[in-house]
Formats: C-alpha cells, structure tokens, sequence
C-alpha cells in the first residue's frame, strides 16, 4: 500500500467513528469539587513544576481559587484547561492519569467557567471602537469615492504580529501621525474626485514598432522571454507627458508567435519609472496581464484603463535650477516562465527564439478620459440638481447628506450634516468655488472618526447597519455597498435567511480576494518567506538573477517571481476551499493544489501552461496536497539553505493546531544551528537539536516542539519534495551551468550530490511515531482533527469580529464547531454559521444606561 | 550605468583621508547663516539614539558582563568590545572605525534596563529608549528619552523631534519598530522613506507660497475645533472600553490642533534651504549602506539646519523577518542566511565584520557632526549619542547591553574610557539617561528605574 492511498484509508476512518468518548465520573460542581477532587488532581500531577518551588511556563497552580463562579483567574483556567485538552501535560516522563481522571477535571473546569459566563452575560465589554486597517481604508476609501487609489504607501504602516490578526483594537491605534497622513491622502483623494469646471486638457502618445529590423531573429516588434534590444517594442514608450490626475486608456495591438507545442504567452504591461536592470529601485506597477494565443495574421486591439495617480512617476531632475517635467513610461514584458530562464547563457540570447513570443506592433496612451465629462465619480458627489442654482444652502447640504451617509456607512443625522454644513461655509468664502470648498469640506468628513473607526458600537449606528458593515468588512475587507445598506435601511439584517444569501453574494464577488488575501497571509504568517535569503549555491535555479552588469547575480527586479506565484498558490488555496465548500480539513489533504506553469515545473507537475493558477489534480507521487506542502510555508519556516524543523514545528502548533507556542524565553541561549553557513553541514540540524534537548531549560520546550517539525524534513529550503541530502561531511560540487545545461542535467546535478536519505521520524508527544509527512498528515486528520476544524473557527471568528477570542466565547466557538461537524466542516459553511451566530450579531456591545 | 554622483563625492571624502566635506548639501551662504544665528542665540544642545538588534559578538563573555574565566587570553580582534579592561581605550579590529573619535566615544559595560529583562528573547528593542517595565506594571510601554526632552525643549525648533527607522511604522508590543513613545500605549510611528522624510523636512508646505500656508492653517484649525465637539459626543456615546480608544483619536486631533498652531509660528522664520544634490533620497534597502548613509545623513541634516534637536533612529529591529532587514548582512557581506541567524550561530567571520560594518555607518555620521564647526567647538560636541542593543552576545539574553555613548563634550561628557558597571558596580542603563537629559538641560532626577545618574562620565 503506498503512503498516498493509507492516508485516503486513515481519512475514511475518521469519518466512519464518531469520537471517542472518554467515560469520566462527573466532580461535584463548585469549591466542594474542587478541594475534594480537582486541587488534589493538581497537587499530585502538576503542583511539582507548577506550584511554589517551580513555576514553567510561568504557571503556578497551587494557589488558585477553585470557586469559578468568582470570575477571577479565568484566563489561568483556560490555559489549564487547552494544556489538559491538548494532552502534552503532564509530560510523559512523568506518572500519568487517567483519561477519565483527566476528563474529569475537563469537564469540572468547563462546566464552572459555563456557569460563570451564563450568568455574567453581556456585562463585559469587549473593545471592538477601532480604526480601519490601512488596506480597509483603502478599500473603504476606492468604494466611496468610486475609483481605486493606492494610498497605503502614504499611511504609516500597520503593525504586523506574527499568526495575528492586526484588525484589533489593541493594534490599530491612532496617533497625530496618522491622522495627519488621513487629512493629506483625504485632500489628495478629493482632488482626483472632484474635478474643475470646463473641459481638461487630454495627453496621448502612440508608439509603433516596425515588423522588421531583425537582431538576433527578433523583429523590432517583438518581445521574447528575455526582452530584446534597444529600441524594440521590450522598451516600451514614454510618455510625452500625462496629468497628475486622470482616468487613463491603454490600448495595444497584439499577438503570439508560438514555436509548436505552445498554447499561449502572457503579456503584461507595467507603468512606472523607466526600468533599468542596474536599477532595482525603480518603481512600477502593473497595468495589467493578457494572455494571447492569436496569431500575427490575426492580431487583437486590447485596452487596459486605470488611475494615472496609482503609477510612480520618476521625479523630474533639477537641471540649471529648474526642474524638468517627471516622467513615466509603458514597459510590456513576456512573462511567460516555466522555471528554466535562468539559464540564459547557457543557451544564449537564440533562447528567444524558441520559445513563446510577443507581438506589439503599436501602443497608445490617452489620460484622462473624457468620453463622459464631468467624469461620474465627480457627478456621484457634486450631482446634477436645479437646487445648485436655486438653493446653494440646500444643495450642499444635500450633497453632504448623500456623501456622508456612505462615508459613515448608516444614516446621518440633521445635526451631522449641520456640521459639515457650518465648516462649509467656513471655507467657502476663502476657496471661492463650489469644488474646491466641496473638496476640503469632505476631506474633514474623511478625517471624523466616524469614518476612521469600525462604530457599531456607537448607538447612532443602527443594530442592521452595524451587521452591514461587520459583513462587509469580515468578506470584502470595506464598506457596505448599496444592496447592504437598503436591507439595513429595511431592517432586514436580522433573517439568518437573508444573512446567509448575503454572505453567499458577498463571497461571490470580486471584493472577497481582499478577505481571502489578507485572512489566509497573517493566519499563517507568510509574508516572512519573501524575505528569506536562498542560498544560490543550493538552489542555482529557484530565483532569477541579473545575469551581467553592475548587479550580477542580484534578483531579477520588476518581474513576478516564483515567491509571488507561491504566495497566490497558498491565498488561492483557501479561496477555492471556500469556493468548494471544501472540508476545512483540506488545509492538511487534499486531492488538487492551485499552480501555474512556474509552480508546476517547480513542483514536478506536468501538464500546466500560462501563468494563471488554476486546481490541478494531483497525484501521490506529486508529494502535494493541503498546506503543508506549500512553499510559502516551508520556505518561510526554513533558513535558505535547509528546513528548519523548529520554524515549522512552531508553524504547525501556532497556525493549523492553534496552539499558543511562547516565543524563546530571556535567558535561555538559542540553538547554534549551523544553516547558512555551508552546504554540507546545513543537514544537520535534527542532530544539533537532539543535543539541544540534552539541555534541561530547553528541553522542556524542546520536546514538545521539536517532534512536529522534523517529519517535514523531506522538504528542502525551496519547498520541494526531497528525500535525499548530500552525505554529511562531504563538500559537494558545485553547479557549473556550462556543464548542467537543461533541466535533465540539472537533475543529474542533484542526484549526484543528493545521496543520503534523510531521516523524518520523530515521536509526536503522547502519540505515535510518524516517519515522514504523509504519516503526519494522517496523524493529523484522524487525532487532531478536533483541533484542527476549531482553529480554523476560531481563526475566522477573530478575523470576523476584530478580536482576540478568550474564554467567554468558547462556548459560542464550541457550538460552532459542533454545528460544522454535521455539514462535514465545509469551508463556506463554516463561514454563513459564523455570520449568523449571535457572537457574530452582537460582537459590538453598546453602551448601557 | 553611470555611477552616481554620490557614489563619487564619498569615495573623494574617503580619498581625503578625514578631510570630510563640512556642508556638501548646504547651500553655503545660508548654512553659515542659520549656524551663526543659533550660535549667537544659544548653542543647540542635541540628543540622538540609535538601535542595532540582535546584541554584537562578544566570544569571550556571551552574558556581555566580563571576560572572567579567560583572563589569560589576550583581548578578541572581533570582539565588539574594543579592548579588555575598564580603563582607557584601545581598539581593535570590530571597533576599528572609531579609533580616530577616541576622545569623543566611550563604552559602557554591564547597563540595562530591568524592565527587559522578562520580556522575550527577540522584543527587549522595545524598551530601549523608554526602560519600561513592560511585563509588569507598564505594559503598554511608556514614554522615551527623546520626547522627555522634546516636551521641555522642543518648541525651540521647528520640529519637536525627528522619529527615524528602517523599517517604518510603530510594529507592535514586543516587535516594536519604533524607539520613541509619547507615552503609555502612544508609540510614535517612524518615518523610513527617505524622499518623505527629506520632503517632511525641508519642504513642508509643498510648494505653497507662505501666505497660502499660513491661511490654510487658520482655517483648518477652525475645522478641527468644529470636528472636536463633533467627536466628543460621539465618545460620549460611546461605552467605557470603547471610550478608550476614542481618547486616543480626541488627544491626536487636539495634538493637531496645538502643532497647526506651532506650524503656522514657524512660518514667520524661513525654511533652510537644503540642496539635494549628492543625496540619493531614491534609495532603496537593496543599496544597504547608502540607504543607512542616507538615514544618518538626514538626522545630520535636521540637527545642521536646527530643524531639530532630538532624533531616534531604529537602525534595525528583532522582529524584522517580514522585511529587507533581514537580507542586509547578505547584501553587505555577502552572508548567506538571515541577518538574525548571525546573531544564534554567531559564526566567527561574519560576526566581527557585521558588527564592523555596522560600526563603520555610525562612525560616518560621528564623523560628520565632528567635521562641522559649530560656536567654539563642532557640531558632536554639541550632540550626545547613544548607540546600542538590547542583547549581548547570547542573543536570547536581555541582560548587559552593548552601550556606547559618542559626543556632547561641551555639555560636560568625558570619553576615551570603556567603564564597567558589573557585580557590586551595577546600576540600571536608566541612570545614564539621566546624565544624558541633564546634559541637555532637562533637569530630572529620575528616570524609569534609575537610581541616580553617571556622574563618572562627567567632567569633574
């Protein structure tokens, strides 16, 4: 049987047995049962470490209070009662009870801490008042004004806590800073909204690229994987010049050339600074990406729109005292990548040739649009009334009411609208004209904390508005759009029937990637793997370097990279789960993964084309399958150059088991791992942590962390599946790419260094001993999958309402999971149940008088 | 591609063998101007604290308090303790670059602060500048050296203080990108974009005439009152826990309020005018030495034209693997793994020459304050300087900082020695602030845990 198809087995099985059910007698409730029962439970198992002589993990438990109903120490009894839960204590050395005994005082904890928040109900608050997150902001900001404007770059940045959610109120805080960086990104976003009157000057520029002119077989119109020369369309345009605001058009006239046994070539068109390779501090962004299959006899017109305010123009330089105009410029590059390119002298410039290539044969540019003017983003505010020139006084309170009805997300007061009235007339004597006194008088709206804040705790926000906006924000990471706001207006916000409808649209739509982006990179902590230092000697073709020039053998700048593509893999993972309405238990096993072309070569999956990632069905032999195969994950839980068990390890327990893995304590010195230092002693590290656990102090740690790391070990720095490591002690040759010329050689290359299996196994505490990720994975799903499905609760839940769980809310969270074992914990489903709880509704507590 | 300009003009100063360029980015005639002016008024008397993570390498006592059990051995090249002994200092091949300053730097062995001690092996950097005692009775962290005399003194300039980093923002407890605090639970964010910074500084009104400025202040500040009654009915609606919160948003708008007014002072006196020529305000992380060059240029900057008097600048933090900072010993030494894994492995090439390069940056800036006259003296004599991490060697260690103070010889500090602070001797790294406030005419006796000061560095 191979691993794969024992794995599929171990699956069915969980499904089949419902869960064990430890017998326990039951303890009398209250201090009765606990001096009789539970503390002498304490004192002849856990009092030793955790008591007065010794307090690990600064836990001590010789003096609680067993009378729960006080409400004190609660927080010290749901820590006691996630370790008994989890079943790593008391540690197996050490004399062990009864599964009865320890359900037993499971269920004693439980039941009084039941009691105690039955009883205390709402009185505690929960702090839920908090600011936007700066990418809600934006968001937030782009519905508002109707079109989309990069501002984060211009906020200070938002704290980022590693397998937290930074959507709390403990870290978004607001400081002069801040509302300084609000007041300039209001006044500009209002300066693009609202335009003067009278019709704009409109900039264009067209470039067309002959057929001929051939360099190295490459006519002047063409584009191949590695560019081509001056003067080709690879370089792009210039812009002759564009206003500072502005929609803008794009169109190009395009098409493929395919050698046989290619189906497609994407082209993507980037705007910005001009780019230089012996630059990588140019900036730039993508216009957009098209994938062609037509072709030169049947070229396409495509077209690309944006705001010419999201693209970095190079500042102009000072010339003579005076400043020439800034510049920006179109750049279209074949993006095409199937994880070879790296290679290009080994094959030469000729490599164009052979494989896809661009066709461009012209360009042009034309900002700002004025096929409808004024534009209707300036018409959605200042709109077209008789009153304007009738009733000034009636029209502008009106265009505020409109306005800050959206901003604030519920209906405005007379008395709000008064305000904005008053500052009005304030600064319209001074800025003369209707727009630009419009514009300073909104931007104050977008600086009042009404819009700044998450308010559905403040009483002006209706209960119905409130749960518009707690959805909006949960799925679409912004503010309600109309549909939400008329079924609050409606009061209809309350029908799980409709709740559920609209969490259905909500997920449907676009505006969830933001959701799905943001929730599933700070669950798992990935932003970190793009950071990590890959040792080039190891990896020769991972990432692509500047083959010549000032920056040789630096990382390709301004091209989408295997780490981009891999971060979306993990992203677009958890979006089809949610699309799928896949088991939440995917995130361990599944039978697709999300890969392009690039992900496909790297992984060793045949028969994935073009650069879009799409589910691909995999098979055993692929190594693949839910997230713990992902390279996002292993390559930021590695060190480069090797695994890193206890990186993964910690992985493991914080982001698929929930656990709470404190960070390395003062005092204790840290693991002398020799990664990064040499290839030959990089494998080491399972070794050098054996001898780590010889140490008492990290020891305790140590043995509870370390065994959910090492059978990763079959997965290198680079995420790849790779049983076997250089011999320890032995100097591997390096890669000479003269002699390893293609994948087939570069294959070789590994084999003949990679010689070694290297050993996976390790005993999980309390469990069995699992060789390798396919027993984990197994492990996985059959014992914890109870912790798993709860994490991934918890993990939304907090998400959801923008804040930390504790232990009120475990009773809500229980119900939960226990609702989501009846529909298999389908992803989605987990999500409507979520939306519909009462945790949910009532997340805000209000004010009570 | 042609090499920068800048690239150019520093290799001509290292050429020059220390005969620097005094005001390369100055216009000349208004540099002399505005130096003269304050020198006549009152010699600027400044503060500026720096942050390295991940402690140095200390090979011959990992705890950062002694040398005890290798008394024998002569003193480690790499050691970033330039020589053995309390006493005067000799250098050696880590503390290389400050040779040429040895009367103007000094070591300080065996200070901390208390309040770090519990904290968790990678988030001591948080209390760096404020020595709160974040695991007990300050959790929220507390107010920083920097503001302490940026509340007393700050209104002497144009800006109260200057909050640099390379990372950007204020991070969050226990991974905090930021030294300076307002107060509890009031971390500042810092600024680490260059061309911001510069254009914060130097070109505050963006190109508006002064007239145009000044009314747009008035009127924004008749805004922010209307806005602030508008606010506090909304916190008055508010409950408890939320109210909180909504405090924060009211004391930053008042904060506003009060610098519109501060702002719309300092129109009345012009703006230095300050030439970018030679500064690469594009640069990026990737360029790791003219990006930190470029971050102590602007705080020389700020100081020279009197913009400012306090600066903190977070060189690096421990929690930085979200960001470039993790790369920058590869992209400097070519190191092949995360700038923290020198700091656990400790490997015996690269540390000294991290720990080198690192000194080597902050030397340059030494140097810069050195080379710019100012009243009887120069511009580091007029500048104390503090330069440090949280850890020592024994990277999980949150004990015995690396500390080391350059400059302010003309506000009564005396250099040239390592001092040791170790057994019976030991005092918080707090005391020393209160030396360094006093030096600046901040008249406290007090600060965080201190339980006096470090009259010892002082002229007698």
């Amino acid at each position: 049987m191979t691993t794969w198809s024992r794995g599929i087995v171990l699956f069915q099985l969980v499904l089949m047995c419902t869960l064990a059910v430890v017998k326990a007698a039951p303890i009398a409730s209250g201090t009765e049962g606990y001096k009789s029962q539970v503390k002498p439970f304490f004192k002849t198992h856990c009092v030793k470490c955790h008591g007065p002589t010794r307090s690990k993990g600064k836990i001590t438990m010789h003096s609680l209070n067993g009378d729960l109903s006080s409400g004190q120490e609660l927080e010290k009894w749901e820590s006691i009662l996630n370790m008994l839960e989890f079943g790593e204590m008391p540690p197996i050395d050490e004399p062990q009870p009864t599964k009865g005994d320890v359900q037993a005082v499971i269920n004693w904890i439980e039941s009084g801490m039941r009691d105690y928040v039955n009883q205390a109900g709402t009185r505690h608050a929960e702090q839920t008042t908090r600011r936007l997150t700066n990418v809600e902001y934006q968001n937030t900001l782009g519905d508002l004004i109707g079109f989309e404007l990069d501002v984060i770059e211009d906020l200070s940045k938002d704290p980022v806590k590693p397998y937290e959610f930074n959507n709390s109120a403990e870290l978004m805080r607001i400081g002069p800073e801040q509302i300084d960086r609000y007041l300039e990104v209001a006044r500009r976003a209002m300066a693009s909204v609202i335009v003067d009157p009278g019709e704009p000057e409109v900039h264009k520029t067209r470039k067309e690229w002959p057929k001929h002119g051939l360099y190295r077989g490459l006519a002047w119109d063409e584009i191949g994987v590695y560019g081509n020369s001056r003067h080709t369309a690879a370089h792009g345009l210039g812009l002759k010049s564009f206003p500072n605001t502005g929609d803008f058009r794009i169109r190009i006239k395009t098409s493929a050339i395919l050698p046989p046994g290619y189906d497609q070539v994407p082209l993507r068109l980037i705007m910005g600074n001009d780019i230089q390779i012996n630059s990588s501090t140019r900036q730039v962004r993508e216009v957009g990406v098209v994938n062609l299959s037509n072709s030169p006899d049947e070229p396409k017109i495509i077209e690309f729109t944006g705001r010419i305010e999201n693209f970095p123009a190079l500042p102009g330089r000072v010339v003579n005292g005076t400043r020439q105009p800034d510049r920006m410029s179109i750049t279209p590059q074949n993006i095409w990548n199937n994880g070879s390119l790296n290679d290009r002298y080994s094959y030469g410039n000729l490599r164009n040739i052979d494989l896809p290539r661009v066709v461009l044969s012209w360009v042009e540019f034309e900002s700002p649009i004025t096929d409808v003017w004024p534009p209707a983003h300036h018409t959605a505010i200042l709109f077209e009334s008789p009153l304007r020139e009738s009733d000034p006084d009636a029209y502008i309170r009106a265009v505020l009411k409109r306005f800050m009805t959206r901003a604030y997300r519920r209906s405005v007061s007379r008395d709000e609208v008064e305000l904005f009235a008053r500052v009005y007339n304030l600064v319209k004597p001074e800025l003369q004209t209707i727009e630009a006194a419009t514009r300073e008088t909104l931007s104050m709206v977008l600086v009042s904390p009404q819009f700044l804040y998450h308010t559905e705790s403040d009483p002006a926000m209706d209960a119905h508005y409130a749960i518009a906006s707690r959805l909006s924000y949960f799925l679409w990471t912004s503010m309600p759009d109309d549909e939400l706001l008329d079924l609050a207006a409606r009061q209809k916000l309350d029908d799980p029937t409709v709740i559920e409808q609209q969490v259905l649209r909500l997920l449907a739509d676009e505006r969830s990637e933001d959701f799905v982006r943001n929730f599933t990179i700070q669950w798992l902590s990935l932003q970190k793997m793009k950071t990590v230092p890959i040792n080039r000697d190891l990896f020769p073709r991972f990432l692509y370097y500047v083959p010549a020039g000032e920056r040789a053998g630096t990382e390709m700048p301004y091209l989408p990279t295997v780490r981009d593509y891999m971060i979306q893999e993990t992203v677009r993972f958890v979006g089809e789960m949610i699309r799928r309405n896949a088991s939440a238990l995917s995130i361990i096993d599944s039978d697709f993964a999300m890969l392009n072309q690039r992900l496909a070569a790297h992984y060793g999956v045949e028969g994935v084309s073009g650069v879009d990632l799409r589910p691909v069905q995999i098979k055993p032999e692929h190594n693949l399958g839910g997230l713990l195969t992902h390279g996002s994950v292993l390559i930021g839980n590695g060190t480069g150059t090797a695994p890193h068990p206890i990186y993964r390890a910690v992985w493991l327990r914080e982001a698929i088991l929930g656990d709470d893995v404190p960070e390395p304590p003062a005092e204790v010195p840290a693991l002398s791992d020799s990664a990064g230092e040499s290839a030959e002693q990089a494998l080491t590290i399972a070794q050098l942590l054996a001898r780590h656990r010889t140490v008492e102090s990290c020891n305790d740690c140590h043995f509870r962390l370390d065994p959910w790391g090492i059978p990763f070990e079959n997965y290198n720095a680079v995420g790849q599946y790779q049983p076997k490591v250089p011999k320890e002690g032995t100097r591997v040759s390096v890669f000479q790419k003269a002699k390893h010329t293609d994948m087939n050689g570069y294959q070789d290359y590994l084999a003949s260094i990679n010689t070694v299996e290297i050993p996976a196994d390790a005993r999980v505490p309390h469990g069995p001993k699992i060789d390798g990720l396919q027993e984990l994975k197994a492990y996985l799903l059959i014992d914890r999958q109870d912790d798993i499905v709860e994490n991934v609760v918890r993990r939304l839940l907090s998400y959801s309402i923008g804040r930390e769980l504790n232990y009120r809310d475990r009773f809500a969270v229980a119900k939960l999971v226990e609702e989501m074992r009846a529909s298999n914990h389908g992803m989605r489903d987990i999500i409507v149940s979520i939306c519909k709880s009462d945790l949910f509704k009532n997340a805000s507590p209000r004010k009570e008088d | 591609m042609a090499k920068k300009s800048w690239h150019l003009s520093r290799r001509d100063l290292l050429k020059g063998a220390g005969v620097a360029l005094s005001l390369p980015y100055l216009n000349a005639m208004h540099g002399s101007h505005a130096i003269a002016n304050t020198v006549e008024e009152e010699t600027p008397k400044r503060m500026m604290v720096g942050y390295i993570a991940y402690g140095t390498y200390m090979p011959d006592g990992p705890s950062g308090a002694t040398n005890q059990g290798n008394s024998d051995k002569p003193h480690h090249d790499w050691s970033w303790w330039p020589c053995k002994d309390a006493g005067d200092l000799t250098f050696n091949k880590s503390s290389e670059p400050f040779r040429e300053l040895k009367d103007y730097v000094t070591y300080l062995r065996g200070l901390d602060h208390k309040g770090g001690w519990k904290m968790g092996g990678h988030s001591s950097g948080d209390v760096f500048a404020t020595g709160a005692d974040m695991t007990e009775t300050e959790k929220t962290n507390n107010i920083s050296i920097d503001q302490i005399a940026a509340n007393m003194h700050g209104h002497k300039t144009r800006y109260s203080s200057l909050v640099l980093g390379t990372e950007g923002g204020t991070g969050s407890y226990g991974s905090s990108k930021t030294l300076s605090h307002r107060g509890p639970g009031r971390p500042i964010p810092s600024m680490h974009k260059p061309q911001e910074i510069f254009n914060r500084l130097f070109n505050p009104y963006a190109g508006k005439g002064v007239e145009q400025v000044r009314a747009g202040l008035k009127r924004e500040a008749s805004i922010l009152d209307l806005l602030m009654d508008h606010s506090r009915s909304f916190h008055n609606r508010l409950g408890n826990e939320d109210k909180q919160k909504m405090d924060e948003y009211l004391e930053s708008v008042r904060a506003i309020e009060q610098r519109v007014e501060r702002t719309s002072q300092w129109t009345h006196e012009p703006l230095p005018n300050v030439d970018t020529k030679g500064l690469n305000l594009e640069v990026a992380h990737k360029d790791a030495q003219e990006y930190i060059r470029c971050m102590y240029d602007l705080v020389y900057l700020a100081f020279v034209t009197d913009s400012t008097r306090y600066a903190t600048l977070m060189l690096e933090s421990e929690q930085s693997s979200t960001s470039e900072m993790w790369n920058y010993a590869t992209y400097v030494l070519g190191y092949k793994g995360a700038t923290h894994d020198i700091a656990h492995k400790r490997p015996a090439d690269y540390s000294g020459q991290w720990d080198r390069w690192r000194a080597e940056q902050h030397a340059y800036f030494l140097k810069r304050l050195r080379d710019t006259p100012e009243g009887e003296g120069n511009m580091l004599d007029n500048t104390v300087v503090l330069w440090g991490s949280a850890h020592p060697h024994a990277s999980h260690s949150t004990r015995n900082y690396p500390i080391h103070l350059a400059g302010g010889n003309r506000l009564g500090f005396r250099h040239g020695r390592l001092h040791e602070f170790i057994g019976d001797s030991k005092v918080p790294l707090a005391n020393l602030f209160v030396s360094m406030l006093n030096a600046v005419d901040v008249p406290v006796e007090k600060f965080a845990d201190s339980t006096g000061n470090l009259s010892q560095l002082m002229m007698g």
